[in-house]
């Protein structure tokens, strides 16, 4: 009986493993699925529009070219992830990105974002509380060290568990714990600074 | 454990969603760190809800979806392996065209001879090949030999004596 329950097991995950495949070989349900997913993560990690875009478009070419490596023991968006994850460090290592980094400032991104927290019928100063308390984890945020930002967001922006964080970043689970306990002490003593 | 409040660390547990229960009892008792936390939790959340309207901007701007579309492969990459396998091939032709002409040449007869015929070829040549300032020596030599008589030292005597 006992040799007889892996199979019930994979009959079991036969049906979403054919799913999730079916979902590969559908590029355009593919895309309309996770784009807005991989691009935000994306965004965030590079804070470029531009490269943002061109990272998710290779994320899904690589995806739908790949396909066939796809093993189905995790689910397609931690797989496009993962896939996203190596192609934005990538994109950080390269010249381009840190001559634009260096010489672009995140003021006009902090205040674009900080005008989206004004949300109508709330007080002055609760938004005003709100933006302080905004630019203070957009500049700690952006002040991580790659792992540490980009768990940071599969976590808190993604809302991803650790296992599934681990397994698109190809860690442990006590590394991205470390990671994410790194990132919110940063987090805090931004917050905590200008009081 | 700081049981007077929760250190940092204890309070990210919460955080993470792995608060002990210890940390959960802790929270309920100890207003302020239930406000440390939530000030912690509020900061990220104004993050969060920023970032994705933010993306969610960024992604409107940008023109519609972009059907990929798969171009098939240029001729020269699905050929490339062909062309790879031909070059073997073609070198087998090749190999195979020139050893023929090789072949078609007809041997040259070798002339098959004795030992016997070669080791008296041998002595002829080295006989004849006797240098010329040397030839009176070897009418002395041959003489002093036919006569059978004198031994080699009274032959090189004369030797002397007639030089």
């Amino acid at each position: 009986m006992e040799a007889s329950e892996p199979l019930i097991y994979a009959r079991e995950l036969s049906p979403v493993r054919d799913r999730m495949f079916a979902e590969l070989d559908d590029i355009d349900t593919l895309c309309a699925t996770y784009r807005s997913r991989i691009y935000r993560y994306a965004l965030l990690s590079l804070r470029d529009p531009d490269l943002a875009e061109n990272v998710t478009q290779d994320c899904f070419l690589r995806a739908y070219r790949a396909r066939g490596e796809f093993r189905g023991d995790c689910s397609v968006a931690t797989w496009l992830t993962r896939i996203a994850t190596n192609l934005i460090r990538d994109s950080t290592r390269s010249r381009k990105f840190q001559f634009w980094k260096s010489a672009n400032t995140s003021a006009v991104e902090i205040s674009a974002m900080a005008e989206r927290i004004a949300a109508p019928g709330t007080s002055p100063e609760t938004n005003l509380v709100a933006r302080e308390q905004l630019g203070k984890v957009w500049d700690a945020v952006e002040t991580l060290p790659g792992k540490q930002r980009s768990v940071f967001l599969l976590r808190f922006v993604e809302e991803m568990e650790l296992p599934e964080i681990a397994a698109a970043m190809g860690l442990h689970v006590g590394t991205v714990k470390s990671h994410l306990h790194r990132a919110l002490a940063a987090v805090r003593k931004a917050m905590e600074k200008k009081k | 454990m700081n049981r007077d409040h929760l250190s940092a660390w204890e309070q990210d547990e919460y955080i993470l969603e792995q608060g002990t229960p210890d940390i959960l009892r802790h929270l309920t008792e100890c207003s302020e760190c239930r406000a440390s936390v939530e000030r912690l939790q509020e900061g990220i959340a104004c993050f969060r809800s920023a970032a994705m309207d933010w993306s969610a901007e960024c992604l409107a701007e940008r023109p519609t979806q972009k059907q990929f579309q798969f171009v098939p492969r240029r001729v020269s990459h699905a050929l490339r392996w062909v062309f790879a396998a031909l070059i073997p091939l073609l070198l087998l032709v090749l190999t195979l065209t020139l050893i023929p002409s090789h072949r078609s040449t007809p041997p040259q007869p070798v002339a098959q001879l004795s030992d016997d015929e070669l080791i008296n070829q041998v002595d002829e040549q080295v006989a004849i090949e006797v240098p010329s300032s040397m030839e009176s020596l070897t009418h002395l030599v041959s003489a002093e030999g036919n006569s059978g008589t004198g031994t080699p030292a009274a032959g090189s005597k004369r030797l002397v004596q007639n030089n």
